[in-house]
């Protein structure tokens, strides 16, 4: 039996895996973010989520003007505009459309390391006990820590549960078609969120061959068998970067920062960017038609590759070049022989 | 008389003096980044620059945008992740710690969260991050303030300092003895932390800084240290680097925005094939 292909456009990808009120993690840390990925989540008017995002930047901005949010857990949301300026995040607290729950940056990465691995719950950094981060809570309650005692020195711990959100999407640099998702850089969270997720949706700037990631394996950061779906998506993170591939577009950035302060300007923002592109190639389009081919060519990094790193072995066959089996010493004729002169073959 | 030099680059000259060589050094977001990028061009070489992205002992060429940002370097020593690098910080491996102020209050607690009610505020600040889990494990912290203030309390107590003051932050048993801030650095002056009470103090004015003017930014009586020093005046060698190296920082974020807006909109000058 063959298996269905997991290669999908990003809005089948985004229809079968992320439905109204699940919970979603964006597997991205402050840098390389799944726009495309976002965008066709605002698309298909996708609402209720609950999301979990190491650090909110443009992506969580873009989900939460989307109206897409209900709650959000994190440790760092974006502010357009520095401290004058303002975000939709904080429109959306203001106007009570939205919960967040704030972690540490540990914290909120343990709770999704204990998900990794099945277990319960995980201990995490004491210092925070004093600070409003353990004593204001909101929809978590009582649950967004807890202390127990240890059960060896009998101190304090404190905890925070496990978090197995149910569908993550990510973008990384490279994947193959079954979704051996290699990513580098920053590693941040990024592993960690895709498999603590029950279901992964991966976008990459290039669908490679399978013999690429074999040579590689050390990139791997989520193997094929947790991943169902890749969507291959040059692009798929700008205006934020990837290495390898463009660097961040500050132009646009700036253009971003001014508009989620505001409102209506970033009504219009999401109407010009998110809602009236049906994909990414039509963001590109438009992108090249507002401000030029040389505005989105200056993006695109100038190649610095890693050593290769050597995976060769001595030899890929038991028998070496004379037939001869490499430490018994005998051909296949002898073991043959000798195998029969013991009375171990059965005729 | 100096050359001239702007606010930003002051504060971003007197904390990378803050930088001695060895340390292993945890970079934050924004300006820190750039006074480790000086620090290590002009004092302290060997210093390990990290970042809780998992970037570990790197050389910046440009400035960083964020801290997961592998674009601003050429290649680095370590990739690690997020969680072990904070465990590394849990286990007593980090020297110093840089981090950016919203508010702080006399005994060095600071908020970076909101500003108002936390669940409907008035102002959503970016958050925690890594900040209470830094200001908790790293040997010391240096906080700097672009734009912050000094309150008498909190709006949300993101990051923990000296607690009530004394010995309370010790006396919890959460924290290694002897962590806590040991310094904020503002664009007026430096200020440290009174080794028995906690409470801050002003060691260090910067030139053509009006004590007054400090005070009227500070809602209690300020102490001052007994030999308030001012602070060395940048030198040329130290606002070149910066000018060089960063410089949209050099003239503040506002003034860098309007100008990148406004090449945006002469359709963006092509520079690519000069650089």
């Amino acid at each position: 039996m063959t298996q269905a292909s997991k290669v999908m456009s990003a809005q089948e990808a985004i229809e079968r895996f992320v439905p109204d009120g699940c919970e979603l993690a964006i597997g991205n840390y402050t840098v390389g973010s799944c726009m495309e990925l976002v965008s066709e989540i605002v698309r298909q008017g996708k609402r209720n989520l609950t999301v979990y995002s190491q650090s909110g930047v443009i992506d969580v901005e873009v989900l939460v003007a989307g109206g897409c949010v209900k709650r959000l857990v994190t440790t760092y949301v974006y502010r357009g505009g520095g401290r004058e300026g303002g975000s939709s995040v904080e429109r959306a607290l203001r106007n009570r459309t939205l919960e967040i729950e704030d972690y540490t940056n540990f914290e909120y990465c343990a709770r999704l390391m204990a998900g990794v691995h099945g277990f319960p719950f995980m201990p995490v950094l004491e210092g925070v006990r004093p600070t409003d981060l353990f004593h204001k809570r909101s929809f978590l309650g009582e649950d967004k820590y807890r202390i127990i005692s240890c059960p060896y020195t009998g101190r304090e711990v404190l905890t925070v549960p496990a978090a197995n959100p149910d569908v993550c999407i990510v973008h990384v640099q490279r994947a193959d078609r079954e979704g051996n998702a290699q990513y580098w850089g920053a590693m941040g969270s990024v592993a960690y969120a895709a498999l603590a997720s029950k279901s992964i949706v991966v976008s990459c700037e290039q669908i490679v061959s399978e013999d690429i990631i074999e040579s590689s394996p050390h990139l791997t950061i989520i193997p094929a068998f947790r991943v169902n779906a890749v969507v291959e998506i040059p692009w798929g993170a700008h205006p934020m970067e990837v290495i390898g591939h463009y660097n961040r577009d500050i132009m646009m950035y700036s253009i971003f920062a001014r508009a989620c302060s505001d409102e209506r300007r970033m009504k219009e923002w999401m109407e010009e960017w998110v809602l009236s592109q049906l994909s990414r190639e039509s963001y590109l389009e438009h992108y090249i038609e507002k401000f030029g081919l040389h505005s989105l060519n200056r993006l695109k990094a100038r190649p610095y590759y890693s050593a290769p790193a050597d995976y060769g072995a001595a030899f890929t066959s038991m028998w070496d070049e004379h037939g001869r089996e490499r430490n018994m010493g005998i051909t296949r004729e002898e073991l043959e022989d000798f195998l029969r002169e013991r009375g171990e073959l059965y005729e | 008389m100096s050359k001239p030099y702007t606010l930003q680059e002051l504060l971003i000259i007197t904390a990378a003096r803050e930088i001695h060589d060895y340390e292993k050094v945890i970079l934050g977001v924004g300006l820190p980044t750039t006074a480790g990028a000086l620090a290590k061009a002009l004092y302290a070489p060997h210093a390990i620059l990290m970042m809780e992205s998992g970037i570990i002992d790197f050389k910046p060429l440009v400035p960083l945008n964020h801290i997961a940002d592998v674009h601003a370097i050429r290649g680095f020593k370590y990739a690690t992740d997020l969680f072990s690098m904070f465990t590394m910080t849990y286990r007593g491996f980090v020297d110093v710690c840089f981090l950016g102020v919203a508010q702080v209050d006399r005994f060095g607690n600071v908020n970076t969260t909101c500003i108002g009610d936390y669940y409907h505020p008035v102002k959503r600040l970016p958050g925690a991050g890594g900040a209470p889990d830094f200001i908790s494990y790293a040997k010391r912290t240096v906080l700097t303030m672009l734009g912050g203030e000094f309150v008498e309390r909190l709006d949300y107590f993101t990051s923990p300092g000296y607690l009530t003051g004394g010995s309370t932050r010790d006396d919890t048993g959460w924290y290694p003895q002897g962590t806590g801030p040991k310094t904020i650095i503002t664009t007026q002056g430096v200020f440290g932390f009174d080794e028995k009470t906690k409470e801050v103090y002003l060691a260090q004015i910067h030139p053509r800084v009006r004590l007054e003017d400090i005070k009227k930014r500070v809602p209690w009586e300020l102490k001052i240290s007994p030999d308030l020093k001012e602070t060395v005046p940048p030198s040329a060698e130290e606002i070149d680097f910066i000018r060089r190296f960063a410089p949209a920082q050099a003239i503040g974020r506002k003034l860098a925005m309007e100008l990148v807006i406004k090449n945006s909109l002469k359709g963006g000058k092509d520079t690519s094939s000069k650089n």
